[in-house]
């Protein structure tokens, strides 16, 4: 279809796709359609005549492009390696994210940066001292970095337009640094002014670095790279928070322990020697506070405050994993123990150390599952067959293209999911109509 | 010909599936078919009424121990 200007007949692809691989191809359809690539009108088939020039260019290499950007000729005397790139980038993003917390550091993020957290509703306040994190905040501190990186960049996106930048522009940018390769430098030649404008921007958030200002080339960081790909980024959402309070302790110079702050009774009451406000802030997510000390906050665990977090979207299971990777020493040799004589009990248990006590995890994990005690989809009930053929042909057509979510051949009834309905009724009609 | 009904396909246990024909049974304007056992069609502007009628349901038989507690600051 690349080289081939003709439009298609749908039915050409029936016979380039095994019979069992129907649902994959229908899949696949579906998906270029959705974006607009692929055209059908009358059983025909019209690929995007922009996307096939370009994708063709691409795989023949006949002209140069920018979408996956210019890598520098010359070699760089200052040249940096992954490891270097992946401190810088983590260090700039977890500067933001401290900042966001309200520790106390030795350099705040700039001005471009702090605007953007204003703009975007997850902090509030004039000047970078009385700033402070909103709602959203919070629950964008729990988001992996993915997320968190492309929360940031559809409000950049929102606020060019507004700077004068043409969004089309950024976009482009954007995208491209997504399919650039970690670990090499990239020329600053074919970017336009917008572009250029954006690298000072994207160096505050650590998506890419340059030596200096001046500098005619610059590097991609991990950031960058996996932008847009779903493979592990710096670190997952439970071990950034993890990172972060870690550091958070650090920076403080408290002298608690990084992990192990935390105890929880079986009566689901809970003690954490900690004063640091990031991890307040974190506890208060899904526990509900009672008491504050000078090194030490009580709370409880209820239905309702472990409620309250599933619905901002926090897990049961990130829930019990930040209980147990923060337990207090004195919990987890608590367990060892136990586990121990469970061991000398039965030397083949194939039972897993809990940390927790396992009446808190069940009962978290309830809530959890109480939450979503239905579930539901939209769709269409077939109903009223006239025979059992009628109902077998489109029946095992909604099955093949992978719709069908309920069945019931005694009563000759079947349901399918909104965005399968038209195809089974054009099906439908096809097929029955013509008897 | 066969037909087409738009709804919302429900799945649930038995004892949420009794609940939402519960609520139905007081307005006859959720449910539209009775599917089978853990299966039920309902309007599909109803979703959002049958989930609240139902954690409502859920929630009165739980025990809150800061009610308690609360109920004992007060007096």
């Amino acid at each position: 279809m690349i080289f081939n200007e003709k439009p298609i007949s749908i039915y050409d692809f029936d016979s380039w796709v095994k019979s069992n691989g129907k649902i994959e191809q229908m899949e696949a359809i579906r998906s270029i359609k959705s974006l607009h690539l692929l055209k059908e009108s009358n059983e025909i088939c019209i690929l995007n005549p922009v996307f096939r020039k370009n994708l063709r260019n691409v795989l023949t290499g006949s002209e140069i492009g920018v979408s996956f950007g210019i890598p520098c000729d010359t070699d760089d005397l200052n040249k940096v390696d992954i490891e270097f790139l992946d401190n810088y980038a983590s260090k700039k993003w977890e500067t933001i994210l401290h900042f966001m917390v309200g520790t106390e550091l030795n350099e705040i993020p700039s001005a471009g940066v702090l605007s953007l957290l204003r703009h975007s509703g997850l902090m509030d306040g004039k000047t970078p001292k009385a700033m402070v994190i909103t709602n959203e905040g919070f629950q964008f501190l729990l988001q992996d970095v993915n997320a968190q990186l492309w929360a940031l960049l559809l409000q950049y996106l929102r606020m060019a337009e507004s700077l004068q930048m043409d969004p089309v522009d950024v976009l482009n940018f954007i995208f491209m640094l997504g399919s650039l390769e970690l670990g090499k430098d990239y020329s600053l030649s074919v970017l336009s002014e917008t572009q250029l404008n954006m690298l000072e921007d994207l160096r505050d958030y650590g998506l890419i670095y340059q030596r200096k200002t001046t500098s005619k080339r610059f590097y991609p960081t991990r950031l960058a790279t996996t932008l847009t790909s779903d493979s592990t980024t710096l670190r997952s959402a439970s071990s950034a928070m993890n990172n972060v309070i870690k550091n958070a302790n650090d920076n403080i110079g408290s002298n608690i322990e990084n992990a192990g702050s935390i105890i929880i009774e079986t009566n689901f009451k809970l003690y954490a020697y900690t004063n640091s406000p990031l991890q307040i802030a974190v506890l208060n997510l899904f526990v509900h506070l009672k008491s504050r000390f000078e090194n030490l906050v009580t709370g409880q665990i209820t239905r309702e405050s472990v409620r309250k977090a599933l619905l901002n979207g926090i897990t049961a299971d990130q829930i019990v994993s930040y209980l147990e990777t923060h337990a207090h020493p004195q919990l987890r040799k608590l367990a060892e123990e136990q586990y121990e004589k469970k061991l000398e009990y039965d030397a083949n248990t194939k039972e897993k150390l809990h940390i927790l006590q396992p009446n808190i995890t069940d009962q978290i994990k309830l809530w959890q599952l109480e939450l979503d005690r239905i579930l539901t989809w939209d769709g269409y009930l077939f109903t009223d067959f006239a025979n059992d053929s009628e109902y077998q042909i489109l029946q095992t057509y909604a099955e093949e293209i992978g719709v069908l979510l309920w069945f019931d051949h005694s009563k000759k009834k079947f349901f399918v999911t909104k965005e399968g309905n038209s195809q089974v009724i054009a099906y439908a009609n096809r097929k029955l109509r013509k008897k | 010909m066969p037909r087409a009904i738009k709804g919302v396909l429900v799945e649930c246990d038995a004892s949420i599936r009794a609940l939402i024909v519960r609520i139905d049974s007081e307005r006859h304007d959720v449910v539209i078919q009775e599917l089978d056992e853990t299966h039920l069609l309902i309007d599909s502007t109803k979703v959002e009424f049958v989930k609240n009628e139902l954690n409502r349901l859920l929630a009165k038989n739980t025990y809150n121990p800061l009610e308690e507690e609360e109920l004992a600051a007060a007096n």
